[in-house]
């Protein structure tokens, strides 16, 4: 039995074997998105103080679970389903290991299911960071370690697969760009879940009490090697996903293939000591450790960034001008394919990870800004323009593309699919925008009741802020939606598309 | 022997342009912003 099949849409050719991976993963994804969505809405709808909907403990429980559903399990969880497609489809290799990738499976299914457990118990109300001396269930940590090791056991696969592929001629001299892009995310995974194993497993040995003591300080810089760095594994991803989708949608190829793999290993040496942006206003490190990191090595994965933010627009102009869009400096912009879903979350992607992630992130992440802006609100609106309105919009896009080329079934309702990523851009970057400006004015972050009522001490912010406030709550509700639509239209697609013959 | 020409070719015009376009419009919203923050935090 043939081990192989040519994709009739995209002439791919994949490996069945992964092929199964790959969609367990996706349908992994889009469960606990669906959850940490949900969650998200609560959480929202608390901090909107027009609304105020959750009652304290929910709200700190739901603000937990948020972060790790949202955050950790549905990237990583596509994350893995993204290297198992890159090796069974861009690689055009077999699974040499296909029983490592299901153990990693169901490793990262159990430790996710034992932490939602945990957690909406009331087991484990210490927040995505977890700080110690706060204490949690021994369990959630056994449930962080479980993900953990099932997430590193996903990238060994595809090291494993990327090695013997070139033994057997998979392809000549280097792998290809998306690829490449991926591999670079899987290095930096490696490097993060080290250090997620180098605090999880003290912390959970504490929690058991086999062990007297974890250093707060020691703790908060380990932790951010896990806690940052897996953010780097999201952008290293999201920009192999921008590199593939440009070839895939419309035949983009890199202006300057060395320049944008370069990026790619500038990410790899300089993205993760400049996680250290979280502790520029601790005062356990010196001010020489902060600086050297985060207003020098920074800047060398800042530039990696601005590479591919020129080299992806660019491949694109590149190819849609080989179209024949030729007149003037923009016809090819207006013909670009925008109502294909697939290349709109691609493009809208870019834009707001640019101008809302990547900006902002530059401007926090330096010691002097950063005083004055740490734990407000404003750090939380640049990261929903990291994480949601970047690899979140990137791999819902991506997903289009895997529902046709991995599932085989076409995308149903193909005019709510169009609208879909604009309605969750628009909404996000509300979220993001109105977040960033109610924290100018001092709006603290994570906080329950920023009215502090019942307080002995009263403070009373400047007015504004409830404008700011409602931008974010409207933009919330409108990211949900969103949202809400895509998880329909995915395991709609998946469930009631028709089949794609091949 | 014809001489070669050397000249750079810009391959993608529009997205040089645009990023011209998008570093103003940056560079003014980043100065508004600046003066709106002076304004909130009351810095003289």
């Amino acid at each position: 039995m043939a081990i192989f099949r040519t994709d009739a849409l995209s002439g791919l050719k994949i490996d069945k074997a992964t092929e199964n991976l790959v969609r367990w993963n996706v349908i992994a994804a889009l469960a606990t998105l669906a959850v940490g969505g949900l969650l998200g809405l609560l959480v929202v709808l608390t901090r909107w103080p027009s609304v105020h909907l959750l009652p304290l403990d929910y709200y700190y429980r739901f603000l937990t679970l948020h972060g790790i559903d949202a955050l950790l399990a549905w990237i990583i969880f596509f994350e893995i389903a993204l290297v198992h497609f890159t090796s069974a489809a861009l690689l055009g290799t077999r699974s040499y290991v296909p029983w490592l990738g299901w153990l990693a499976f169901a490793l990262m299914l159990a430790g996710g299911a034992v932490i939602n457990v945990i957690v909406l118990m009331g087991g484990a109300d210490v927040m995505f960071t977890s700080y110690v001396p706060l204490k949690g269930d021994p369990l959630y940590y056994l449930g962080v370690i479980l993900f953990a090791v099932g997430a590193l056991l996903g990238f060994i696969v595809f090291f494993i697969n990327i090695l013997l592929s070139k033994r057997d001629g998979g392809y000549k001299r280097t792998l290809p760009l998306g690829a490449f892009g991926m591999l670079a995310a899987s290095i930096i995974a490696v490097l993060t879940l080290g250090h997620g194993a180098a605090i999880m497993v003290p912390t959970w040995l504490w929690s058991m009490d086999l062990i007297g003591t974890i250093d707060p300080a020691a703790y908060r810089l380990v932790f951010w090697g896990l806690g940052h760095s897996s953010q780097q594994i999201n952008v290293s991803a999201m920009v192999a996903v921008w590199y593939m989708s440009s070839a895939f949608i419309i035949g983009g190829k890199p202006v300057n293939e060395k320049l944008s793999r370069t990026a790619f290993v500038l990410y790899i040496l300089f993205i993760n000591v400049a996680s250290e942006h979280h502790l520029l206003v601790d005062p356990v490190f010196s001010t020489w450790h902060k600086i050297v990191n985060t207003s020098y090595m920074m800047h060398l994965a800042v530039l990696a960034s601005m590479i591919h933010a020129f080299a992806i627009p660019a491949s694109i102009e590149v190819a849609l001008r080989k179209q024949g869009h030729t007149r003037g400096l923009f016809e090819w912009l207006k013909k670009a394919p925008w109502g294909n879903p697939a290349f709109s979350g691609m493009a809208i992607s870019i834009l707001l990870f640019g101008f809302l992630g990547g900006i902002t992130g530059v401007i926090f992440g330096t010691e002097q800004f950063n005083i004055i802006r740490h734990n407000t609100i404003a750090i939380t609106g640049h990261f929903h323009g990291t994480v949601v309105a970047g690899t979140t919009i990137a791999f819902m896009g991506f997903t289009y593309l895997l529902i046709q080329y991995v599932f085989r079934r076409e995308i149903i309702w193909k005019g709510f699919a169009t609208i879909q990523p604009w309605i969750y851009g628009v909404g996000v970057a509300l979220l993001s925008i109105g977040m960033m400006s109610a924290g100018s004015f001092g709006v603290p972050r994570r906080h329950y009741d920023i009215t502090f009522s019942g307080a002995p001490f009263s403070f009373t912010f400047d007015p504004s802020i409830d404008l700011f406030l409602s931008m974010m709550g409207v933009g919330g509700v409108l990211a949900v939606t969103g949202g809400v639509l895509y998880i329909v239209l995915s395991f709609g697609s998946i469930i009631w598309g028709k089949k794609i013959e091949q | 022997m014809p001489q070669q020409d050397h000249r750079d070719i810009i391959e993608a015009p529009g997205v040089f342009v645009l990023a011209l376009i998008f570093l103003a419009v940056f560079i003014v919203i980043w100065f508004a912003h600046l003066k709106w923050l002076m304004d909130v935090w009351g810095v003289q």
